[in-house]
């Protein structure tokens, strides 16, 4: 049974642009005489941001931000598009989909900005001085604790895919994870664990199709639904929505899986000419500085490159110690998962793993 | 006396050998150095007036020779050199005395005269003092405490008379006799002259000219006024 | 002789720092343009091969599925070109029919593919408005399905080559300059070793007494010789100039006095006896005016004379005590009035000046002279002291002295007040200029109580008498 959340096609961009602007808008006006309103356009769930958003608006009273959230795929598809028209959307961009991010930096459409806050940026997650990465990510398993006896728990890669395939029965149907075909993310995640090993993938790949795995557009969904006791396990979960998630349920357990995580860092880019692109730059600076790493870490995402995990989280005890993170690089090779090509075959393969091994579920709804 | 004049320009050794047989002298006239030198190996001068400038020997060269050959006879350089070039002078090689030409014939022959009576008098070098007053009879020089004062003949005589022996009184009569001899007319106006002109020159002096009236002069180192 | 303040023109030394600086300058400029030359060179060659790999990798990914062309683009051909970490990078798969298979549609390779000769090529282009390198590679293929010729072109932005190329030609540029440096060091170091002999013969000539005119003797390389030769010749010019002075001066002296001499003699031969009154005074005024012009050839050679000896003679260290007291015998004629008090004051240690005696000697007999003739009354005093590092001559009269306004004009030649007729007036004239070859000065002191006084001041000698 697959039911994908067919949230937004992106028909025609200004009727798409319309209606988000009105439904995902949201505006913090400036505490103060108001110097400027920074445009945001995010695909970070507002709740994530408000605690940064509010916190940077106490040392920058004067700023108003006007809060714009997409899904990312939606997002590429608005930022492409103002490029190409040389009409910068807003003046900051941000996106878990940091190869979309990429991709319009190699078309030209990002500027640079340099400060001793981007200094502090891991090499890796930095391209240009144009992309860089402001949180770290790993992808995560999500089960319910109540579905999912503690022996269980699949701690690897291979362990999940063991357990569908052992317990077809009892999981199938009760895993989830993204449509790549509507979530950035989830494409980005996938075309990576493909490059991980290939074996293991398939393999994976393979048992979450027999086990009629659910494909989603977003986390949230997922997440919703595994805490409800729907689905067993989320498969490849952004770990600081899975983290959040387990607060409220407490039912909810985290993995980081132990043979290799992936780590995804959300990207910031200032579009080129964006008109308040000062702005754009203070926001970028306040995210990737002390103060802004240390709220994201406490207040939003949870995760840092060098510190422990969260408390409550099953996996290796230092990430980076552990040697199981496999960070995202942002960098040109990004380039080959935004491949047009790439993309249409690797959601093709994906597709036909998945779902049409499915159809009969399919067609049953 | 005898005076050998070696010049060899006939109008000044006329006027000169003119000037020293006026007053007495005999004098022996060359013009040429070598015969002078010559002459003076086996003649005795009380002067020898030598120019340098000179046909056969110059004048330097003869005075080399007469000093060489322990003559002490008093030789007097006129030259009309200009000392340009002399590294040693005249009187570095022995010369008494010398005059640049043209000269005041007046003080060559006062010249001459101090020379002859120097060397005919021939005192031995020594020192008289009274108080502060000092005459070195060999220099015929005078000081006053550190000052030289230049003193002509007679009253450097009447002076030595005087400082001779300190304390006497010298009769005017006596002082003629002492200074200008029995063959000099003078009269006693003449030693209230030379008295006055040594008191003048000795001013400064402790020690003191003091007439004693109706006795005549003495010396006095005291501190009197 | 003493030479008025040199120009100086451009020093040899500094001529040839500035040649060879200019020279090593222009190589060093040269030599940088070449490492930039060489370092964009390498740094194309280097990237370029990327950029060929590339492109290869991803020519080699073509594929025939189900009779489709596909393109499945290696993620290591971007990882390559991602080397260059900075550079953007864009891409296109052209299929066999032309049309773009993925990437970006409006790249195109230079020259147009159609034309290309090789099947892989790497040239400069303009894309999105940035320079880039643009590679291409062909695929042939030869499937039932799809035949013919596929292309990839792949370009990438120049940044990684350009931070190469000024990293190499920066690291090329430190060690031109440190050669240049040490080239420069080096050849200071040979132009002053070079030149070492010039600065010696400019020293010795320097610190020769002026008075020194024999020939200079010092070891020149040969490239000198002429200089020194011409030194030589020089002073040997000088030294004849020197003694043909002197001679003219002695010949001078000798030739007028001799006469002068004669006439005055044959005057006094003349005398006054047979002379009526008339006559004796035409008699009077011819003695007169002989006894002036005898004194004033006397102070026209004793002028020539120390004016040539204060260019040719070295001074000695010598007791002025010991000049004064000569000068002043000299100076005092026997037949001087007896009615002036004459005195000659001399302090007891023996005060040394470095001078020539004779000219010394003859500037205090002119002071003396002057004052014995137009000064003194009654007295005149010359006293030789010291104080401090001076040594002094003081000649003092009771006569009416010089007011202080005429002072200057004294020192004159021949300048004399009216009221002191018949003074030829070198006197003073010739003291000064001894006075001032021996670095001392000849001043008056206005006229007190006691009198007016002329004195003579030089420096004392403090070295040792020889």
């Amino acid at each position: 049974m697959i039911r994908i959340c067919f949230a937004l096609l992106v028909a025609g961009f200004t009727a798409a642009q319309a209606l988000a602007a009105e439904s995902n808008k949201t505006l913090f006006p400036a505490v103060q005489p108001d110097a400027g309103t920074l445009t945001i356009y995010s695909t970070t769930d507002l709740v994530a941001i408000k605690p940064l958003i509010e916190d940077f608006q106490k040392s920058s009273p004067d700023v108003s931000i006007d809060y714009n959230e997409y899904l990312t795929n939606e997002l590429n598809a608005l930022a492409s598009e103002a490029c190409r028209k040389q009409e910068p959307l807003g003046d900051l961009l941000l996106s878990s989909s940091v190869d979309q991010l990429l991709k319009l930096a190699n078309d030209g459409c990002a500027a640079a900005h340099t400060s001793p806050e981007t200094l502090r940026v891991a090499e890796w997650a930095n391209w240009r001085d144009e992309v860089f990465g402001f949180t770290y990510e790993p992808a995560v398993f999500v089960y319910n604790r109540s579905k999912v006896p503690p022996a269980e728990v699949p701690r690897t890669h291979v362990e999940l895919a063991d357990l569908l395939r052992e317990r077809l029965d009892y999981y199938r149907g009760r895993v989830g994870t993204y449509d790549i075909r509507l979530s950035g993310i989830g494409y980005l995640l996938a075309f990576n664990d493909a490059r991980q090993t290939t074996t293991v993938f398939g393999r994976l790949l393979e048992s979450m199709a027999r086990a009629s795995a659910v494909a989603r557009c977003c986390t949230g969904e997922i997440l919703e639904e595994v805490a409800k006791g729907n689905l067993y396990i989320g498969y490849n979960m952004l770990g600081s929505y899975a983290y959040d998630a387990a607060q409220r349920h407490p039912e909810l357990g985290v993995v980081v899986p132990r043979d290799y995580t992936l780590v995804l860092s959300r990207g910031a880019l200032i579009p080129k000419g964006a008109q308040r692109a000062d702005l754009g730059a203070r926001f970028l600076d306040y995210l990737l500085s002390e103060r802004g790493q240390s709220v994201a870490r406490t207040n939003a995402f949870y995760f840092t490159e060098s510190g422990e995990l969260p408390p409550g989280v099953d996996g290796p005890q230092n990430l980076k110690e552990s040697g199981v993170a496999q960070p995202i690089r942002i960098g040109p090779a990004l380039l080959a998962v935004q491949d047009r090509a790439q993309r249409q075959r690797f959601i093709e393969d994906w597709s036909q793993s998945l779902i049409e091994l499915n159809s009969p579920a399919w067609t049953r709804e | 006396m005898r005076i050998l004049l070696v010049e060899d320009t006939h109008d000044v050794g006329e006027a000169i050998a003119r000037r020293f047989e006026a007053t007495g002298h005999a004098v022996d006239w060359e013009t040429n150095g070598r015969d002078a030198a010559e002459i003076i190996d086996f003649t005795e001068y009380a002067l020898i007036i030598l120019d340098v400038m000179l046909p056969g020997m110059d004048g330097f060269e003869i005075l080399k020779r007469i000093r060489k050959s322990g003559n002490a006879v008093p030789v007097l350089i006129l030259t009309a050199r200009s000392e340009i070039d002399d590294r040693v002078g005249a009187l570095d090689l022995g010369a008494d005395d010398y005059l640049v030409k043209p000269f005041d014939f007046r003080e060559l022959e006062a010249r001459a005269r101090v020379l002859m009576r120097r060397h005919t008098g021939g005192e031995a070098t020594n020192l008289i003092k009274c108080g502060d007053i000092a005459v070195d009879r060999g220099t015929r020089s005078v000081h006053v405490g550190k000052r030289e004062v230049q003193l002509k003949r007679r009253e450097l005589t009447l002076l030595e008379v005087l400082v001779g022996r300190p304390g006497r009184v010298f009769s005017k009569d006596e002082l003629l006799d002492q200074i200008f001899g029995f063959d000099e007319a003078a009269n006693a106006n003449a030693i209230e002259l030379y008295i006055g002109r040594l008191r003048k020159k000795l001013e400064g002096a402790k020690a003191h000219i003091v007439t004693v009236r109706g006795l005549g002069y003495q010396l006095v180192p005291g501190d009197a006024p | 002789m003493r030479p008025e303040a040199l120009q100086h023109g451009p020093s040899l030394f500094g001529r040839l720092a500035r040649r060879i600086s200019f020279v090593l300058f222009i190589g060093a400029a040269l030599l940088v343009s070449a490492a930039w030359y060489y370092a964009e060179t390498a740094a194309n060659k280097a990237y370029d091969r990327l950029l060929v790999g590339a492109a290869l990798q991803m020519a080699e990914s073509l594929s025939v599925e189900d009779g489709i062309l596909t393109a499945r683009l290696p993620t290591s051909a971007f990882e390559l070109l991602g080397l260059a970490d900075r550079d953007r990078i864009f891409y296109r798969v052209i299929d066999t029919h032309g049309q773009t298979l993925t990437g970006y549609d409006d790249l195109k390779t230079p020259t147009p593919l159609e034309r290309a000769q090789d099947p892989l090529s790497v040239e400069e282009g303009v894309y999105k408005g940035e320079p880039v390198r643009i590679a291409h590679a062909t695929r042939i293929l030869a499937d039932p399905a799809v035949s013919g010729r596929a292309y990839v072109i792949v370009a990438q932005t120049n940044e990684a080559r350009l931070a190469l190329t000024r990293e190499l030609t920066l690291r090329a540029t430190i060690l031109v300059f440190i050669m240049s440096l040490l080239a420069f060091a080096g050849a200071m170091l040979a132009i002053r070793y070079a030149l070492q002999p010039v600065e010696q013969l400019g020293t010795e000539v320097r610190g020769r007494d002026p008075h020194d005119l024999t020939p200079v003797t010092v070891d020149v390389p040969r490239e000198l010789d002429p200089f020194v030769s011409s030194i030589n010749h020089f002073m040997g010019r000088l030294n004849e100039r020197v003694d043909l002075l002197q001679r003219f001066i002695a010949d001078a002296a000798h030739q007028i006095r001799t006469p002068l001499t004669a006439l005055t003699a044959q005057i006094d031969l003349l005398g006054t006896g047979k002379l009526d009154k008339a006559g004796r005074q035409h008699f009077n005024r011819v003695k007169e005016r002989t006894s002036e012009l005898s004194r004033l050839t006397n102070q026209l050679l004793s002028h020539a004379m120390v004016i040539h000896r204060a260019d040719s003679v070295q001074l000695e260290p010598i007791s002025l005590v010991d000049v004064a007291r000569r000068a002043y015998r000299v100076a005092i004629p026997v037949t001087v009035d007896p009615d002036i008090v004459i005195s000659f004051e001399a302090p007891d240690d023996r005060p040394l000046v470095l001078g020539d005696a004779v000219s010394l000697r003859e500037a205090i007999v002119n002071v003396i002279d002057n004052a014995l003739r137009h000064g003194t009354d009654q007295r005149l005093e010359v006293r030789v002291r010291a104080s401090g590092t001076q040594a002094f001559v003081e000649v003092e009269d009771d006569g009416p002295g010089i007011p202080p306004e005429s002072w200057e004009k004294a020192t004159q030649r021949f300048a004399t007040s009216k009221s002191r007729e018949g003074s030829s007036g070198l006197g003073f004239a010739i003291a000064q200029e001894v006075a001032n070859a021996h670095g001392g000065t000849l001043s008056f002191r206005a006229r007190d109580e006691r009198g007016f006084t002329v004195v003579l001041s030089l420096p004392l000698y403090r070295g040792v008498a020889k």
